[in-house]
């Protein structure tokens, strides 16, 4: 059995959302409206970290929400450890087994992390409570309005845990934790992973899911573009090449074959490059006077821009990424 | 076990006991004045206010010390302010729950929605207690440092009675919690609601059309019966549990089936 099947997944947001005042805003999300999410089909199997990926606004959070009963879909099915997600009663069986970490998680401001840990725990349970405070350590004794924002993340991810659960769904985990923390929690959850959890790790860094994660799906406006290994998408996506010279650099790039997005300004020349590193570095030992050069792995936008190919190059060349996405 | 009623409930705890020490403070201040509006004429005072006047706050009652407490301390606090804040802290329930978010986490704790916020509604408790717990035995104690007297059993039964008039417009504040979801909104529309209430009740007896106030809670509480005539309206209380489950079945039912905003 999977640990999440979803089948045509859609949530659309109509007029009927709450009561439709005209006064009131429309619900925003981090970095723009609430999109909703079309024809969504993914499964997620058992012990595996999937990582799902999309910029801001892409619709990462509608579909979690829409996994736990938060929202109901307009259309389609999903499962969640064997429970419908439209059908409260088999749903809050599976809840009980579920770990939830979401992206922006507001607490009872005046507990201290310690009340709120243990009147969680009566609900949930925390069996693995004290392992985890080990790796994760917010002030317990301190009431939760003074927690700075790691802090806040730290505790989530405590209470997410601590019931030791057999799906856990995380909804920008890292956001807000310091570097340090970030790689204890990406090892954490690898090894919560190899001990049998399943897990659903929503982000929009690829750096991060290429680290933690298994299998990638990739959200876009609403919609699912792919499926596929983590290192499948990475050779996909290529990589980001900025080289500058000392001279005119008109040369660098041309006539290489994978190379895409080729900009030049000044004595610098940038490109994405989805080709052999072999035949990159041939084709640099060619150029003259290079002063300076840097291979780095895409900004998600150019993984994009690769999956969707010509069509969307131009208009990735006029529009920015994040609205380009709710749109 | 509810275990949120008792979190949620706990957390109300002390700011529902600094509640009843002022209101508490305020009721003996009051009561410390009786004996100088005792003095006055009350009857020629009485005929001095307009007709409206008389009616809406029964001030021929207030020569005694039971009348001057039903009119100047439970027609004011417990017939309007208490039930106000009861309702803006019910609106705040869920709504301000997702104001803060705080609702997705709610949601997905492995209890039903009608339990969330059933147990929501109940965390409300300490506000209508505590207030009726602390408040009697203070203006019981300030009554007799004046030399008055006072029926006990009367004043117990106007705390009494007031718990399912509380709880009536508590419920009504969760009901505008859940329909608007939306916490400043829903605060604001509750004190609205409730405020409109208390008008609806007394203005319908005053325009001869009594019927319409039979909605409000507040024609089903009245402190001066109780104190200066002793009458228990237990149908009344029948009527305010009814407005309750009324107003809680609507809050239910919508909130087992709407989107989370």
């Amino acid at each position: 059995m999977a640990a999440i099947r979803t089948e045509g997944l859609t949530k659309r947001y109509g007029s009927c959302r709450r009561f439709p005042l005209p006064w009131r805003e429309q619900p925003k999300g981090e970095d723009g409206p609430v999109v909703g999410i079309e024809d969504v089909s993914l499964t997620v199997e058992k012990g595996e970290i999937f990582g799902y990926l999309g910029p801001n606004g892409a619709g990462k959070t509608t579909t979690i929400r829409t996994l736990l009963g938060v929202i109901s879909p307009s259309a389609g099915d999903a499962e969640v450890l064997g429970a419908d997600v439209t059908d409260p009663a088999a749903l809050r069986g599976a809840k009980a087994r579920i770990g939830f970490l979401p992206s922006v998680m507001g607490f009872p401001e005046d507990v201290t992390g310690r009340r709120y840990l243990d009147h969680q725990a009566r609900i949930l349970g925390d069996e693995r409570r004290e392992e985890l405070l080990e790796l994760f350590d917010p002030p317990l004794d301190r009431e939760i309005g003074e927690y700075s924002t790691g802090n806040r993340r730290m505790l989530g991810i405590v209470r997410a845990f601590m019931h030791d659960p057999d799906l856990v769904i995380l909804d920008e985990p890292t956001a807000g934790l310091d570097p340090l923390k970030q790689s204890h929690f990406n090892a954490f959850v690898r090894e919560e992973a190899a001990s049998g959890t399943t897990v659903f790790f929503s982000s929009h860094v690829l750096g991060e899911v290429r680290q933690v994660c298994d299998r990638v799906g990739i959200l876009r406006g609403g919609r699912l573009a792919t499926v596929e290994p983590v290192d499948e998408l990475l050779d996909r996506g290529g990589k980001r090449v900025r080289v500058r010279t000392r001279g005119d650099p008109g040369a660098v790039g041309v006539g290489l074959e994978g190379v895409v997005e080729r900009t030049v300004h000044d004595r610098e020349v940038q490109f994405t490059y989805g080709g052999e590193y072999q035949r990159l570095l041939d084709h640099l030992a060619g150029i003259d006077a290079i002063e300076d050069l840097e291979i780095a792995e895409p900004p998600l936008e150019d993984v994009f821009l690769h999956f969707y190919g010509e069509e969307t190059e131009t208009e990735h060349a006029t529009t920015l990424p994040d609205t380009e996405a709710d749109a | 076990m509810p275990e949120i009623a008792r979190f949620e409930g706990r957390r109300r705890l002390k700011g529902s006991l600094y509640l009843a020490i002022g209101i508490a403070a305020f009721a003996l201040l009051f009561t410390s004045f009786f004996p100088s509006v005792e003095q006055i004429d009350v009857d020629e005072y009485t005929e001095s206010m307009p007709a409206l006047f008389q009616e809406l706050f029964n001030i021929s009652a207030m020569g005694t010390i039971e009348g001057f407490l039903a009119v100047e301390i439970y027609q004011f606090v417990w017939v309007l302010l208490l039930p106000l804040y009861v309702a803006y802290l019910g609106a705040g329930v869920v709504a301000g729950d997702a104001d803060a978010d705080r609702l997705d986490v709610l949601l997905t704790l492995p209890i039903s929605r009608s339990r969330l916020l059933a147990e929501k509604a109940a965390s409300l408790a300490p506000v209508v207690l505590v207030p009726n717990l602390v408040v009697p035995p203070v203006v019981y104690a300030g009554v007799l440092a004046l030399g008055e007297s006072i029926d006990p059993i009367a004043l117990l039964a106007v705390h009494a009675l007031s718990i399912p008039f509380l709880i009536a417009c508590g419920a009504i504040g969760v009901a505008v919690s859940v329909l608007v979801l939306d916490g400043d909104l829903a605060r604001r529309g509750a004190i609205a609601a409730v405020f409109a209430l208390y008008l609806l009740d007394s203005l319908s007896v005053v325009a001869d059309r009594d019927w319409i106030g039979a909605v409000s809670p507040m024609r089903y509480y009245d402190p001066t019966e109780i104190m200066v005539d002793g009458e228990c309206d237990l149908v009344g209380v029948g009527a305010l549990c009814l407005i309750a489950a009324v107003a809680l079945a609507v809050a239910v039912v919508r909130f087992q089936r709407v989107d989370a905003p």
